[in-house]
């Protein structure tokens, strides 16, 4: 007979509810492999903790997104949101699938270029651009989206010494009835401001009007909103044509679909709660099919989606380092993953699954991160097996954010791998090593030395 | 002027109206007449103010060529010849436009009626009054070469080479071909051939042809002892062949066979006439030829349903072109032929039941379509699919096919849970458009109160009529789409292709033009390029100036002619070039004229071109094949057209976008048998939505063309 398990023991209290005949039950599942490839394979490969991304998934999801739009609306384009997750694997496959790239800097840009993208389909966001790199994205005829005046200005001048036109758009803001409103980026509609930065574009007569941009929040949980905004980009297009004698080519809707994780504090789980990218694509296409253009000047949607196309394609694997009890005698577990490599914990209630079985006993515990800081808590309180030192856990939906946001900090950055749709693992981004980290310092003459008294 | 002697022959070859004149003059006084009265009839129907392109043609001339021949050849040179001459020829030319207008109610023409008509007159006159004053002469020329005083040392060489002889029938054919110049000249014969020859192999296989088999017939049945003669009788053998053979109708295996069995009835056209006008001493002339052609044109002409046997629709004056005009625009010009209706949905669709699906389309319904949404996995639906939700399709906009009148609307109609049908009200919500044209369309199985549309709205190609459902005879949410002859809802269906579509998935895309998907296929529209669509917006008065880089220059104006039809006009050249411009691609149906000029390069580098800027998506296209350089291969080619082609010269071409700059590349190949080879690349460039230059590299010669628009205000 095979050894049993050990499990330490468990004190709970009684809870006085309905009798069950099948006793306490958990929703858990073990998660023992991904895509079909054991996770302590992986992990026996690749070390713990480790990213693993899903080509399939990702594919899927775009797929699922873009017939979602397509098939309501004539002419749509999807470009990556580099932001989410920019590793180049990652961004080829969404190049792949026929997206464009959607940057916010000029280390983005270059990425985009370096993936071989085409000027033309490169959109270039955000409000930090370089004299340097608008000359770039201008030479390189991508869509630039102007997000102040001060940039505004900064092109009229850059393009009289180029003596080119380049395509632009304006980000507008504006109430879509939500809260927070988003009024940090761009031009606001309501205060007539935007409608001063097209006419200024079109009165310059130094650049190509082509196009409107907003990007209303992120995660967003209303449809209603997108459908607000879309109206309001609609009628600002209207108002081009009629009034600039400037048809406008594209709405773009930016991006914030979000993902079925669920957001701390919420009361029910995303997956529950969270519409679907139809739901979205249906408020969007039909608020600009009904607003009255004329068929052959429908302007074409873009949509800069990350978030949801990505994020259910991620999963980290990390490993128990150790159990504890805290003073107030609830029980922590200590993770080798912590708020470093895992930045969305601070957003996300994210859903972890134990990659081994277990039996049906739960227990409520805080899980902690392994940094030498009080704020690295992966979760506040979670229901979870009892789990042992190196047992696997898999924590779900981390492809969003976290490939891009993580810190190196205490600790080194783990690798990335990725499963194809042949459950082949190809490791994308290797762990970082010391030499790596300590590559780009430079030690002054009068430090090299010293002597410990 | 020279289209008069060309007409002849059916033609406007410049080559064969030379030669013809010379051999017309081959006869001096002869070739002197007709010439004067081909120039006083055009003349005079210019005074007149007849139409101009009929007179251009030489429609109004031949008929007073073939009189000035005549008189000249049958009658010496005296004061009242000039006199009859001038009566005849004024006679003749009444006729003939009188004739042409009567017969031409009929679409038939008058060929050479006139002509025989006032020849037999004078005939008539003369011999009955002496008075008149016309001295009949021997009408051979060799007799008359023989005994005439002008003789000289041209003449004397005529003479000598004309005793050539290749043999019997050889010969006999020469002189059948110059007798319609009144002639008995090999010499004659084999230069008026060879005109023919270039003019067309087609109708000079013909000729041959209705020879050959005249001479058979002869000689089978012994009609005629002694053998055809070359004057009066072989000619019209051969010109009934040639014309229904090759000119009437469009050349074919069936042309050709008509033109065998029309020899035996003019045998007995050419018998029994001779008989009757013998009683006056007339001669037949062409008469047998004239009667029989016509005859036979009217018989073809009443046919309701013509099937292979093809009147030539246009006429070019070549049979060669008339065949490969014809083919090509049957490949080709579907859009003549259908209405142009596009797929009723968004997106990429799954065609789940086909024609003849064997489900539910079967019998009189049998040409119906029904249309999914699938995912990369094949599923129609997400999650369960138990709920209607749950179908890709359900809820998504359906479009109108084409523009039209709402005929009928049902949109109560419950939608069905999965798995139940309807079969009371099997069609489900249902709306049927009335086209142009009497067509109807039908799009059923609708989500219930989704119809935006109400009965006897009009509607545009394209416009939302409502969305996906599950409501009739529909287990699962899918999209029945069905083309009708008859308003009804439950109305046989009628096989009708779709005009433009794109199969594939996004990596490997195929365009389809005027087909019908069929099931399995994943087909979405065509996505369009404003920018490219507005570049080939042509108006009339649209002008441009194309400036080459070997210097030449041509300025092109757009014009539409009496058909309505758009072409481009070369203001320097002559060139026209037809186009169309149907909203999702341009295409070009003609060219006439110069094929040196830059219109003609244009027209091939951009044959086609479809307004989608995706470069996945090729246009190809067939040209028909150019006749007028001299290339023995397609000489070959040509006798043998009317059964079998094996050149063919297509086209293909695709759009890329880089730096505000649209580029098309045009490919063109010529493949004999299986053998390919690319015989023209072009690019055509395109910005701000308008074009702007193209180079072509025709045959390894490389030319640079701008293309500047004037000013249109």
């Amino acid at each position: 007979m095979k050894k049993l398990k050990y499990e330490r023991p468990l004190i709970k209290k009684m809870n006085a509810g309905l009798m069950n005949k099948f006793g306490t039950r958990t929703e858990f599942q073990p998660v023992k492999a991904i895509d079909g490839v054991p996770v302590t394979q992986l992990i026996s490969e690749y070390g713990s903790p480790l990213f693993v991304l899903s080509e399939r998934q990702m594919r899927k999801n775009y797929r699922s997104a873009a017939r979602s739009f397509k098939t309501r609306y004539p002419k749509v384009q999807f470009a990556w949101s580099y932001k989410t997750n920019y590793l180049n694997a990652v961004c080829q496959i969404f190049h792949q699938e026929g997206s464009w790239a959607e940057v916010v800097s000029g280390f983005e840009y270059r990425k985009a270029l370096g993936n071989g993208v085409a000027g033309e389909h490169i959109i270039f966001n955000g409000p930090d651009k370089h004299r340097d790199e608008l000359i770039l994205a201008i030479e390189n005829d991508s869509l630039i989206h102007i997000d102040h005046f001060d940039e505004l200005y900064n092109l009229i001048e850059l393009c009289d010494e180029l003596n080119k036109k380049p395509r632009v758009a304006i980000r507008i803001n504006m109430d879509t009835g939500v809260y927070p409103l988003w009024d940090r980026f761009g031009f606001n509609y309501e205060n007539g401001q935007a409608w001063n930065a097209l006419s200024k574009i079109v009165g310059s007569g130094r650049m190509r009007l082509t196009g409107l941009h907003c990007h209303i929040g992120t995660f967003m949980l209303s449809t209603n909103a997108y459908a607000v905004a879309a109206g309001k980009l609609c009628e600002l297009a209207y108002r081009c044509k009629t009034l600039l004698s400037t048809p406008i080519q594209y709405l773009d809707l930016g991006g914030g679909f979000p993902s079925t994780n669920t957001l701390k504090g919420a009361y029910l789980p995303g997956v529950d709660t969270v519409p679907s990218v139809d739901d979205f694509a249906e408020a969007i296409t039909t608020t600009i099919l009904n607003f009255g253009f004329k068929q052959d000047e429908l302007p074409l949607l873009i949509l800069e989606s990350g978030r949801v196309l990505i994020d259910d394609a991620g999963y980290l694997l990390g490993s128990v380092i150790a159990n504890k009890r805290l003073s107030d005698g609830r029980r922590a577990t200590v993770m080798n993953f912590g708020v470093n490599i895992l930045f969305t914990s601070f957003w996300y209630e994210h859903k972890i699954s134990p990659a081994q079985d277990f039996d049906q006993y739960t227990e409520d515990m805080v899980l902690y991160g392994p940094l030498c800081m009080n704020i690295d808590v992966v979760r506040e309180s979670i229901n979870l097996p009892l789990l042992n030192p190196g047992d696997h856990v898999v924590v779900h939906k981390v492809g969003a954010y976290n490939m891009t946001q993580w810190m190196q900090f205490i600790s080194m950055r783990p690798s990335v791998v990725l499963i194809d749709e042949q459950q082949n693992i190809h490791e994308i981004r290797q762990a970082e090593k010391l030499e790596y980290m300590e590559q780009l310092e430079q030690m002054p003459a009068h430090l090299q030395q010293y002597k410990l008294a | 002027m020279l289209n008069s002697y060309a007409i002849l022959f059916f033609s406007q070859n410049r080559v064969l109206a030379v030669l013809l004149l010379l051999v017309s003059f081959m006869n001096p006084s002869a070739g002197l007449t007709g010439l004067l009265c081909t120039c006083a009839a055009i003349a005079l129907v210019r005074l007149m103010g007849y139409h101009r392109d009929s007179i251009q043609t030489g429609l109004y001339s031949f008929n007073s060529l073939l009189l000035g021949i005549g008189f000249g050849t049958f009658y010496s040179f005296n004061s009242a010849f000039w006199l009859w001459l001038f009566a005849a020829c004024l006679l003749t030319i009444t006729l003939t436009v009188v004739l042409t207008a009567w017969l031409g109610k009929y679409g038939l023409p008058v060929l050479s009626l006139p002509f025989i008509s006032a020849f037999w007159l004078v005939l008539v006159a003369s011999n009955g009054y002496p008075g008149m004053g016309l001295m009949q002469k021997e009408s051979y020329l060799l007799v008359e070469l023989n005994t005439g005083p002008q003789t000289t040392a041209i003449i004397n060489f005529i003479k000598e080479i004309d005793q050539v002889c290749f043999g019997r029938y050889p010969d006999l054919f020469f002189r059948a071909v110059s007798s319609i110049f009144f002639q008995n000249s090999v010499i004659a014969g084999i230069l008026m051939s060879i005109g023919l020859f270039i003019h067309s192999r087609i109708g000079f296989s013909l000729l041959v042809l209705g020879f050959v088999v005249a001479c058979v017939f002869n000689a089978i049945t012994g009609t005629y002892p002694e053998g055809i003669s070359h004057y009066h009788l072989g000619a019209n053998f051969m010109m009934v062949s040639f014309a229904m053979g090759g000119f009437f109708l469009i050349p074919s295996g069936r042309s050709y066979l008509w033109a065998i069995v029309s020899v035996p009835v003019t045998f007995m056209l050419v018998n029994a006439l001779s008989r009757f006008l013998g009683v006056h001493n007339l001669p037949i002339f062409s008469l047998p030829f004239c009667l029989l052609t016509i005859a036979l044109l009217y018989f073809f002409i009443l046919r309701i349903n013509p099937g292979k046997l093809q009147l030539t629709p246009i006429q070019h004056y070549s049979p060669e072109v008339n065949l490969y005009q014809f083919l090509n625009g049957r490949e080709r010009l579907k859009d003549l032929q259908y209405l142009r209706l596009n797929l009723p949905f968004i997106g990429a669709w799954t065609v789940s039941q086909g024609y003849e699906g064997g489900i539910t389309h079967k019998n009189e319904w049998g040409q119906a379509l029904d249309f999914v949404i699938k995912d990369e996995d094949g599923n129609t639906y997400k999650s369960t699919g138990t709920r209607p939700e749950h179908f890709y399709c359900f809820n998504k906009p359906v479009l109108a096919c084409a523009d039209g009148v709402i005929e009928d609307v049902v949109d109560h109609i419950e939608d069905n849970e999965i798995g139940q049908v309807n079969t009371e009200k099997n069609w489900g919500n249902t709306v049927v458009i009335r086209h142009a044209g009497g067509l109807f369309s039908k799009v059923s199985h609708l989500k219930q109160h989704s119809v935006k549309v109400r009965v006897g709205e009009q509607i545009k190609q394209g416009d939302l009529l409502g969305l996906c459902g599950n409501s009739g005879r529909s287990h699962e949410p899918h999209l029945h789409f069905q083309a009708q002859l008859t308003p009804y809802i439950g109305s046989k269906t009628l096989a009708y292709p779709f005009a433009y579509f794109v199969s594939g998935t996004e990596w490997k895309q195929q365009l389809h033009s005027f087909e019908t998907p069929v099931e399995g296929m994943e087909i979405s529209p065509v996505d369009m390029n404003a920018q490219l669509k507005q570049a080939f917006s042509w108006q009339p008065g649209y002008a441009a100036k194309l400036t080459a880089d070997n210097g030449r220059t041509e300025t092109v104006e757009v014009f539409t002619d009496a058909y309505n039809q758009l072409y481009l006009y070369s203001k320097e050249s002559g060139a026209t070039l037809y186009f169309v411009n149907n909203g999702t691609c341009f295409y070009f149906t003609a060219f006439y004229g110069d094929e040196s000029s830059l219109l003609y390069q244009f027209y091939l580098a951009a044959y086609k071109v479809v307004f989608s800027a995706d470069s996945g998506i090729t246009a190809t296209d067939i040209y028909p094949l150019q006749t007028k350089k001299f290339q023995p291969g397609i000489w070959l080619h040509d006798v043998i057209a009317a059964f079998y082609q094996f050149i063919r010269r297509t086209y293909s071409s695709s759009s890329s976008y880089q730096h505000q700059q649209l580029t098309i590349h045009a490919k063109g190949y010529t493949q004999i048998l299986n053998r390919k080879k690319e015989t023209m690349s072009a690019d055509i460039n395109i910005a701000e939505g308008a074009l702007r230059s193209f180079n072509i590299n025709l045959n390894g010669t490389k030319t640079a063309v701008t293309w500047q628009t004037e000013h249109l205000f």
